[in-house]
């Protein structure tokens, strides 16, 4: 039997919960049924939503089910993008591929700062940092206005949002740095950092350190409160929880947004152009950690 | 006696990538445990850390380098100095040591005079910049007519900065770390 988890249209941040909730409800109801992500009418994906199929993926396959079907988008256009942002070259590691794949090398470059890259160890976070200090200055200077000075900071961001993954996602994760034009929500250009995994998320992460002193409160949702707001960590070690608390400083000046999504939670640091519910629980379980890190040109951000 | 170590040759004996990137927990402690191997072979005083071939230093590295360094028994007896940060790395390395009251001086490219990065009150920067500022030691009761303070708060002020290594506690008075360009 199989179970078809659609992919939707227009696939970012906004629409992943109703990926999230179609991925999760039929395994309520058909358990052992083969998974097929039906991406046909697919016309746009974020970096954010790529990750988010490549996690679903990953997370059956490491579960030892069935391995899932993948139905291409039908979009010529859609299909490049994908292709070019590398996305179809990790797909096939967990999805049995059905479609046509434009035969397109990966390549960074042009908008797609960073194609997919997979994160499994320290090695991979220091080969996608250099990868982007050498091809960001022109889109974060140029396009986005960021002083100099800030791509560097933009390159830490990108290592500690990466180590979360080799640090406590117990499995490998995921990363994609992308340049365009939000024309709906902000009418301007933005770089965006995705950065998903298919481990064990922050509440697991946490539980034993912090668990007893949040109480009844205890759960995905308070788990993100306290690795982002309160800079907490499984560690205890003193010098550990700060990775997070930079980021967030960092957005603070460029009026840039982070989000967590694990589990059933979804925190976000909302800057004024944003209107997304600072805390958002009771969500669709969808396996691991998804950050998003949104950066706005600069100048009207308001 | 001053040894110079440079980080990134430390940091391409540690990793296989081609970055000059120091980022990471892991390269951060494999960089940490090389700069202890060249330093308990050596007979030095003090070790003058040049980060002028680094790019970027994220806060995990910076955290396993310079704080955990400043806490292993090789530097117990040794001074540290920093040198060739630019703005971003020493924004992280300041941070790392500021959260955990931990200081360290610093030589930076615009000025002549090392810095205190890291954990210091304002009695503690002015202390420190008086120190550097003088050509022999510093006595407490100099200190205290140099900057119109009380006796007990020049002492302590100095006293700290000899606690936290970044000046010297001589038998004639305070002296400021010895290194080629001071």
């Amino acid at each position: 039997m199989t179970r078809v988890v659609a992919v939707p249209a227009h696939f970012d941040d906004r629409s992943f919960d109703q990926f999230a909730q179609a991925f999760t409800q039929g395994e309520g109801a058909l358990p052992e049924a083969r998974v097929l992500v039906d991406a046909r009418g697919a016309q746009w994906a974020s970096p954010y939503g790529l990750l988010g199929i490549l996690t679903a993926g990953q997370a059956l396959v490491e579960a030892r089910r069935e391995r899932p079907l993948l139905v291409v988008p039908d979009h010529e256009d859609v299909k490049s993008y994908w292709a070019r942002a590398g996305f179809f070259k990790y797909a096939a590691e967990y999805f049995e591929i059905h479609g046509k794949v434009p035969r397109i090398r990966p390549s960074d470059g042009s908008d797609v700062l960073l194609g997919v890259t997979p994160i499994r160890a320290a090695d991979d976070v220091h080969d996608a940092v250099g990868r982007i200090q050498e091809g960001s200055i022109r889109i974060l200077h140029g396009e986005l206005g960021l002083e100099k000075g800030a791509t560097m900071r933009f390159g830490m961001a990108l290592s500690e949002a990466c180590q979360n993954i080799v640090e406590h996602a117990g499995t490998g994760g995921w990363v994609a740095v992308q340049a365009y034009t939000w024309r709906r929500r902000l009418g301007r250009r933005v770089v965006t950092i995705a950065v998903s995994d298919a481990g064990v998320g922050f509440r697991q992460t946490l539980e034993s350190a912090q668990a007893k002193r949040f109480g009844e409160r205890w759960g995905d949702g308070a788990a993100l409160e306290a690795a982002l707001i309160q800079g907490v960590s499984r560690f205890r070690d003193p010098g550990r929880g700060q990775g997070l608390a930079f980021i967030k400083r960092f957005l603070g000046q460029w009026q840039g947004k982070i989000a967590i999504r694990s589990g059933t939670a979804r925190l976000a640091i909302v800057p004024a152009w944003d209107d997304d519910p600072p805390l958002a629980e009771g969500l669709p379980q969808f396996p691991g950690s998804q950050v998003q890190i949104i950066i706005p040109a600069q100048g009207a951000a308001d | 006696m001053v040894a110079t170590i440079r980080i990134d040759q430390l940091l391409q004996e540690a990793v296989t990538s081609p970055y000059r990137m120091l980022v990471t927990r892991p390269t951060g402690a494999a960089v940490r445990g090389r700069i202890q191997a060249a330093l308990d072979g050596s007979e030095c005083e003090t070790a003058l850390l040049d980060f002028s071939a680094i790019e970027l230093i994220d806060l995990s590295c910076a955290d396993e380098v310079v704080v955990k360094l400043l806490a292993t028994d090789t530097m117990a007896r040794r001074y540290v100095v920093l040198r060739g940060l630019c703005d971003n790395q020493r924004e992280a390395i300041d941070h790392v040591l500021a959260q955990q009251r931990l200081a360290v001086a610093a030589l930076l490219p615009e000025t002549d005079r090392p810095a205190l990065l890291g954990w210091a009150t304002d009695d503690l920067r002015r202390a420190f910049d008086a120190v550097c500022a003088t050509a022999g030691p510093v006595v407490v009761s100099a200190l205290a007519a140099m900057l119109e303070w009380p006796v007990a708060r020049a002492a302590d002020a100095l006293a700290t900065l000899a606690r936290h290594r970044v000046v010297r506690a001589a038998a004639d008075g305070y002296r400021p770390l010895s290194l080629p360009l001071l």
